[in-house]
């Protein structure tokens, strides 16, 4: 079971075979660089059937009773999570690569850039197929290091500016992360994961920070490294980051949408049942991937850079998928993982031939294309309203009665089908809006082409689960660890339901021409709301001036205090 | 007799070094040969007559530091002098660990008194701190005097304070940064190495016999060192204050823990040398930079990446391994130290991660504006020399296997006080 230690050497060596040599080899060893990296992957798509069949493996190059050794315990510990990550990252990274070759050929940094692309890889992969919490934090903190590298380029002021931005709270969340490894190596004396989730399980430990503030040591361990996953993630209000390393080349973007974002996502199903023992920690996990979602997305709606917007929605889909984790529905989150990842690293590969397209057509899109229809015709009304209030109960009932998924008892999967439902609804309806097509024929197969979406989706994530966590008593445990009040949670559905439906109506109306009148608060709030919106809720000013205050505190001190810097 | 003898060897080399190289002083080619010879002759003495076992890498960094030191040094008249006094102090620092209780103070005091005259010697070259360096280590002699002759517990307190000028504790940091950011030549690199040691030396041996109020007293010193220190890196425009700042945070860190928790685990020794090298690695290759352009002012000189891209790969990764990523040998010591079993847990660690935190702040900033941005194009660019490459490599790949390696190779090898509190632990934990 060795040769799994392949996949991850694999790219070390392309990285090697890029960077050591002569520049005029370059090119060539540039094409050869990029056959380890597809060997990889085919050797991850050969661990992830044996790891199926067989169960995990684990290889370790350390004693993990032997205190002498701790710093840097290397080992290999490779179940289906981790080789499902690893299929994707090696799929991502080739052809992330291979797309790199043509894209920065004979570019000043192509080197540098090729040898970085390759290493990072290396990296993601010896990260999600760690044997150990101190492995994957190490392999964490370089990753931070790398995107620094990644989102930079030594003479652009600007991206300078942001790759620092990025690294400072790559650090603050890498901070919490050590603090949580910290207290969990206290409390239940290993870094092992299966150790730490047995004694976790088995000897529960109330902490006493502050006078008459009492938390559970498994609280206090997950609410410290999901500080960890929030940044990497991107998560409110440390989501400032992404934003800022937006200048950096489109196909590192996409290695950056696609993989090293969703570090967060892995991280809380790796420790899954650590979190799994505290519904303190899921329910602020929800919160703060509910805000994400929500800030993220408002805030894509407002920018008007295709980069940005891509970025603001990649923020908000990370927030869906930390609020999944919140629900207990961790396998969902990987699911949702994956299909953004590829789906992020398509639109970002994709962006930049759009660019340039739009630059040398400056009408786009083509004025045949932009006249639309200002009528709404009663059948696409019609569609419009089948799809977005009668669908859902179709949907529910089948779900609940055929297929037989008790949605009572997972409001995680509530959720992922309330995800489906806005999402396909969306996009159908958006076509309907553009084309406004009255026919019966474009209704019923979009109507069809729903339902055959949302299942097919529904199908793949209770299969996609069963292989993750093949024990139902397991995700029926973190189901009910993280269960909301009942009361609370059907208000949630029902309130963003009747939100989003308003939304669309009113949407509707205003695209065609309707009249539709609101209090003058609710106009200037609009107004307001789009000004902040527009200015990322000012956070990035907030954490300038966080910044400057400190340096002026420092100063101060300097020039009060002897011995002062001249 | 014979362990003694072994012990003191090291110590011997490289003071006879010192003196006969006087008799090649005018040729600074020879010299440098000479002087890179002793350092060599005094660490294989050390790792053979001492055995390779544990205990061994704590002595065996100076003449390490020292010959890397010297190696990248340009054979320059100029120079001279500096090599010199780094056989000297190489010397007189190996006796130090070697020596008995009075033998090590008799020493101590002849390597403060070497360094206040090195301070006054050289005061034109110091832009600040250099009147309370040397009021600071002429402190440390009186303290060191006290400390022979005064009785058990106000002896005892005497040369812990000598011990937190040498491993720096604010407020009694000053000779220390004095020391790296005045002294000319490559001695505040192998500075940066010995002092520490010796401090860190002193402490095993001063520890156990500490009056409990002292004890008590020193983690919050700890504390204040380390936001001090971090606040100061922050604020500093000169590389060598920075990096001493910065040590002085990194080491309050240490005096904190080791105040705390009462005992001495191998990984404080890990912790220890790694921060010194990579300190001395950080000076070194801003001696290179001095050595092209003079000593100037971070705010001179940017955009080094391009131009200089071995130094640029190479300062970078010293930085890194400063900072405390992985896999350097800082990383592997602050982690060791925070996972022993002995770690009193407190609101305390708070401030020790956010002095973590900062570290990545400041070095960051040195980093940008150093390495990043458009270069000058008045100035004209040469990357590093042969020499100058292969000390600042070395000096990385030591990190990186200080890193790695495990962990009993850095046993301290001094009797270590048991530890009488810290075992009893969690104080959260309810």
């Amino acid at each position: 079971m060795s040769f799994v230690i392949l996949v991850l050497l694999l790219p070390l060596l392309a990285a090697l075979i890029v960077v050591v040599g002569r520049p005029r080899s370059l090119d060539q060893r540039a094409k050869i660089g990029a056959l380890p990296i597809i060997a990889a992957f085919f050797v991850a798509v050969v661990t992830l059937v044996l790891v199926s069949s067989q169960g995990p493996i684990s290889l370790r190059f350390y004693e993990p009773r032997s205190p002498a050794n701790l710093a840097l315990p290397i080992g290999v510990y490779v179940d289906r999570l981790s080789a499902v990550m690893m299929t994707l990252i090696t799929a991502v990274g080739t052809i992330i690569y291979l797309y790199s070759t043509g894209y920065m050929y004979q570019d000043r940094g192509y080197r540098r850039y090729l040898g970085l692309i390759a290493f990072t890889t290396f990296v993601l992969l010896c990260m999600v197929s760690s044997a150990n919490l101190m492995m994957l934090f190490v392999f964490w903190q370089i990753l931070s290091w790398l995107l620094f590298l990644l989102a930079h380029n030594h003479a652009h002021a600007a991206t300078l500016q942001g790759a620092c931005k990025t690294f400072t709270l790559l650090r603050v969340g890498d901070a919490a992360f050590l603090a949580g490894i910290v207290l969990a190596h206290a409390l239940y004396g290993t870094v092992e994961f299966q150790e730490l989730f047995a004694r976790a399980a088995a000897t529960p430990v109330v902490l006493s920070p502050l006078p008459g503030l009492e938390i559970s040591g498994a609280t206090a361990v997950t609410l410290l490294i999901f500080g960890g996953a929030m940044s990497k993630s991107a998560q409110f209000p440390m989501h400032i980051w992404l934003p800022s390393s937006l200048y950096a080349p489109t196909p590192i973007h996409a290695l950056l949408h696609a993989g090293i974002i969703n570090a967060g996502g892995f991280l809380l199903n790796r420790l899954a049942p650590l979190y799994g023992l505290s519904p303190a920690t899921l329910h602020v996990v929800f919160v703060v991937g509910m805000l994400t979602a929500v800030l993220g997305a408002s805030m894509m709606l407002v920018q008007n850079d295709i980069k940005k917007t891509l970025g603001f929605s990649t923020i908000g889909q990370m927030g869906y998928m930390i609020m999944e984790c919140g629900l207990g529905a961790f396998a969902l989150a990987v699911f949702h993982l994956i299909a953004h990842g590829l789906f992020k690293a398509t639109v970002f590969l994709n962006c930049g031939n759009v660019i340039h397209k739009v630059r040398q057509e400056p009408v786009s899109p083509h004025a045949h294309h932009a006249v639309e229809e200002h009528e709404l015709p009663r059948l696409t009304w019609a569609t419009g309203f089948l799809t977005t209030l009668l669908l859902p109960l179709v949907i529910l009932l089948v779900t609940h009665g055929v297929l037989r998924i008790p949605l009572l008892d997972s409001q995680g999967t509530v959720i992922f089908l309330f995800f489906i439902w806005i999402t396909s609804s969306q996009a159908i309806l958006t076509l309907t809006r553009l084309r406004a097509v009255a026919s019966w024929k474009v209704s019923v197969a979009m109507l069809l082409t729903l339902l055959f979406v949302v299942f097919t989706y529904l199908f793949a994530a209770e299969a996609f689960t069963h292989f993750l966590y093949p024990d139902p008593r397991e995700v029926a445990s973190y189901f009910r660890t993280a269960a909301l009040p009942g009361r609370l949670f059907d208000g949630l559905v029902v309130g963003t339901t009747l939100l989003t439906t308003l939304g669309w109506v009113y949407l509707y109306a205003q695209a065609h021409g309707r009249t539709v009148r609101m209090p003058v608060w609710v106009q200037a709030l609009r107004v307001r709301l789009y000004v902040l919106f527009m200015n990322r809720l000012y956070v990035d000013v907030l954490h300038d001036r966080l910044g400057r205050w400190i340096m002026r505190l420092a100063h101060g001190l300097d020039k009060h205090s002897l011995g002062r810097s001249r | 007799m014979a362990e003694g003898m072994s012990l003191w060897m090291p110590a011997a080399i490289s003071l006879a070094g010192a003196v006969s190289g006087f008799a090649v002083w005018s040729r600074p080619m020879a010299l440098k040969m000479w002087t890179l010879a002793v350092s060599l002759a005094s660490l294989a003495s050390l790792v053979v007559l001492s055995g390779a076992g544990g205990g061994v890498l704590l002595p065996a960094l100076l003449p390490i530091a020292s010959f890397l030191s010297l190696l990248g040094q340009p054979p320059h008249e100029d120079n001279r002098a500096a090599w010199i006094m780094t056989l000297l102090l190489l010397g007189l620092g190996l006796g130090v660990t070697a020596g008995r209780d009075g033998e090590r103070m008799i020493l101590l005091t002849l390597l403060l008194s070497l360094l206040v005259a090195l301070l006054y010697r050289y005061r034109a070259l110091s832009v600040s701190h250099l009147w309370q360096g040397i009021g600071m280590y002429g402190l440390g002699v009186v303290c060191l005097a006290t400390a022979l002759a005064a009785p058990a517990p106000v002896s005892a307190a005497a040369a812990l304070a000598v011990c937190a000028m040498l491993l720096p504790l604010a407020p009694v940091h000053a000779g220390y940064v004095a020391a790296l950011a005045g002294l000319p030549g490559n001695l505040p690199a192998f500075l940066a190495c010995l002092l520490p040691a010796l401090g860190f030396h002193g402490l095993l041996v001063v520890l156990p016999s500490l009056p409990e109020t002292v004890r008590t007293a020193l983690p919050l010193l700890g504390l204040v060192g380390a936001i001090y220190g971090t606040l100061k890196a922050l604020a500093q425009s000169r590389i060598r204050a920075l990096l001493a700042y910065a040590n002085l945070s990194f080491f309050s860190i240490l005096w904190w823990y080791v105040a705390s928790a009462r005992t001495v685990p191998p990984q404080a020794t890990l912790y220890i040398g790694s921060v010194s090298l990579a300190t001395t690695g950080l000076l070194l290759a801003w001696y290179a930079m001095r050595a092209r352009y003079g000593d100037m002012d971070l705010r001179a000189i940017r955009g080094l990446a391009h131009p200089m891209p071995r130094f640029a790969v190479l300062f970078m990764l010293l930085a890194l391994a400063a900072l405390g990523l992985p896999p350097f040998g800082v990383f592997a010591g602050f982690m060791g130290l925070l996972l022993t079993p002995a770690l009193p847990l407190s609101g305390a660690l708070v401030v020790i991660v956010l002095a973590w935190l900062a570290a990545s702040w400041y070095f960051l900033d040195l980093l940008q504006r150093l390495l990043f941005g458009r270069h000058r194009p008045d100035l004209r660019y040469e990357d590093l020399h042969r020499t100058e490459l292969a000390a600042l490599l070395m000096l990385v790949i030591i990190l990186l296997v200080m890193g790695v390696a495990p962990t009993r190779v850095f046993e301290p090898g001094t009797p270590v006080p048991r530890p009488s509190v810290a075992a009893g632990g969690l104080a959260w934990n309810k």
